[in-house]
């Protein structure tokens, strides 16, 4: 015999399947008791945002379970998408874009500085998140000049240590930034 | 093997190799497999052991895939290959996530050693080239007592990763070939993605006779079987208008003195044009014979090759970012793909020393059938057997069963093996 006579079929992955059927359902009772008891607070739209966002994270961490900068950057975006949605439903404070925000883009980038200085051998896996983290730190600033935000304390702190962590990383790392860069951008 | 230079951590796929990536899906696996039949039961861990050795003499192999922003490229791969036993189809979509991220996996079942490849990281002829490696340490580390002396130390090959494509390509060449839609086999399909693999090893010196009386080559031969069993099995029922169309991958190696062990191949497309009501087999071979001559030639296959080339090379598609990339290419392969009935690889003998020839039994190549082209056929031989494979997605065997019945008519003998997806024919034996 030169094949197995029992090929292993497609699998349905039933306990993915089962877990999303459990979200929606969760999702809808949310929304029925949201509406049929406190209507003027969405609360109901706050934990199923939350719920995506561990979707979203529980999925990646699935798929990309090999480099941690890639995590960091998936979760500064998802984050702060998470915290701005859940400040404009709760009236737009801005307190996701002056406090949540800059606190967040801090944490990533001393993450990043941190990964860079422990293992910089292997810096040239995560160069390229590194420059798009630095990219995306460094928004704050358009958003300081161009709009309303409060010029406070936390953005500027963010954007400086944003920066710092990325001259940290061009000094030490440079030769590998620029490596990748070829890399990915190759034509 | 020695390489002309340490491998780089990174490398660009080659011109060939870059459309793999972007097309391919799990209805399109663009993988193939080599198979060797060995005369004894495959011992897991002797063959792990081997494929590590083996891989780093082709160190090329030790790649995973990774995505720029442009295009996709090499990067090394310091993982284990996964070895395990054959559980799915032959040919399907290698998910590198569940492969340690290596474009290639080795499975085995019972005397059957057998590696799928991933199109992008070379072609069946240097694949051949690493699987024949594989298997003479697997034997060579299965009897250690036969083998204490070297008897492959004068065997070294020499081969780079360069782009032949790139290097030899002719930029002022001109394809002048004008391009009808094929005929596209039709037919019910094998559920749950099922594929049905018949092999029929075909007696070589019986073969070559049949050809010699008909002063054609084996793969002129059994191009123009395929093209009459196609026409007699599906054509006629089907009340075919377009031309059945065969596609046969052209190794440039020899062509261009190349030592590459990328991607280093072209194709040229047999055309054969139905317009009589009843078209005899021997009209069928002087038409290939025909087309043979005409494009099998050393100015042709530049042009094919160059219009290829000058596509991948355009500046505006170059810079089309990666995900955009993405879509148009799928959209316009299926497209591509209907200009071609099937496809048929010849990778010819394999040759292998004297001492290790006894410890095999036969060697199979496969390649994988789509939802275009559901009928795929390949042939290697081995000793005095060339083994025709038939790949495919449709739900019945009339084809494989005209190719079958049209040889044994020739007095060539034929024996059937099966993966027993459709067992029809498989009672013949």
């Amino acid at each position: 015999m030169l094949y197995p006579q029992k090929i292993s079929a497609k699998k349905c992955n039933f306990i993915k399947r089962l877990l999303i059927v459990i979200t929606v359902l969760i999702s809808i009772i949310l929304i029925i008791i949201n509406k049929l008891t406190t209507p003027k607070i969405p609360w109901a739209a706050l934990s199923i945002a939350g719920m995506i966002y561990i979707w979203v994270t529980a999925i990646y961490s699935i798929n990309r379970n090999t480099n941690i900068a890639s995590h960091v950057l998936v979760q500064i975006i998802i984050i702060s998408i998470l915290v701005v949605y859940i400040d404009y439903t709760l009236g737009f404070k801005r307190w996701s874009i002056n406090i949540a925000i800059p606190i967040l883009i801090m944490t990533a980038n001393v993450a990043m500085l941190v990964l860079t200085i422990v293992s910089h051998k292997k810096y040239i896996k995560y160069a390229i998140y590194q420059l798009i983290i630095f990219l995306l730190s460094i928004v704050p600033i358009f958003i300081i000049i161009n709009s309303g935000v409060q010029k406070n304390i936390l953005n500027i702190i963010a954007v400086s240590i944003a920066t710092l962590s990325f001259f940290v990383c061009i000094i030490l790392c440079g030769k590998d930034m620029k490596e990748e860069i070829i890399r990915k951008f190759h034509t | 093997m020695i390489k002309d230079k340490e491998i780089e951590e990174w490398r660009r796929l080659d011109n060939s190799a870059k459309i793999f990536p972007i097309s391919t899906g799990k209805k399109y696996s663009t993988v193939f497999r080599l198979s060797a039949v060995l005369k004894e039961e495959i011992n897991p861990e002797t063959l792990r052991q081997a494929v590590k050795i083996a891989l780093n003499k082709f160190e090329s192999f030790k790649v995973k895939m990774k995505k720029g922003f442009f295009w996709y490229y090499f990067e090394k791969n310091n993982k284990k290959p996964i070895i395990e036993k054959e559980k799915n189809y032959p040919c399907k979509y290698i998910d590198p996530k569940t492969n340690n991220q290596y474009l290639f996996k080795v499975t085995y079942f019972e005397k059957k050693i057998n590696i799928d490849v991933f199109h992008s990281l070379t072609d069946g002829n240097s694949a051949t080239n690493f699987f024949k490696e594989i298997i003479y340490t697997y034997i060579e580390l299965s009897h250690p007592e036969k083998f204490n002396k070297e008897y492959r130390v004068d065997r070294k090959i020499k081969y780079n990763t360069e782009d032949s494509y790139i290097k030899n390509y002719d930029k002022k060449s001109k394809n002048n070939n004008t391009n009808r839609k094929a005929y596209i086999l039709s037919g019910k399909k094998i559920p749950l993605g099922g594929i049905s693999v018949i092999h029929e090893i075909i007696n070589i010196k019986q073969l070559k006779e049949v050809c010699q009386k008909y002063n054609v080559t084996i793969t002129q031969y059994l191009t123009a079987v395929l093209i009459y069993s196609i026409y007699e099995g599906n054509y006629k029922k089907a009340r075919g208008k377009r031309p059945i169309k065969i596609c046969i991958p052209v190794n440039l190696k020899k062509y261009f003195n190349s030592i590459t062990i990328s991607n280093f191949f072209s194709y040229i497309t047999v055309e054969a044009d139905m317009k009589n009501e009843k078209t005899s087999f021997e009209e069928i071979l002087d038409l290939v014979k025909n087309e043979f001559s005409k494009k099998l030639t050393e100015t042709e296959i530049q042009k094919t090759m160059s219009a290829n080339v000058k596509l991948g090379n355009n500046i505006f598609i170059k810079l089309i970012p990666l995900f955009l990339k993405k879509p148009i290419v799928k959209l316009s392969y299926i497209e591509i793909r209907k200009y071609t009935t099937a496809t048929f690889s010849n990778i010819g003998r394999i040759g292998i020393i004297g001492e290790y020839q006894k410890y095999i039994n036969n060697f199979l190549f496969l390649i994988a059938p789509e939802q275009v082209e559901k009928i795929k056929c390949s042939a290697c031989s081995f000793e005095d057997k060339i083994v025709f494979t038939f790949t495919s997605i449709l739900n019945n065997t009339n084809i494989e069963k005209n190719f079958y019945e049209f040889l044994i008519k020739q007095n060539i003998n034929v024996e059937i093996e099966s993966n027993g997806v459709l067992d029809v024919i498989s009672s013949k034996n």
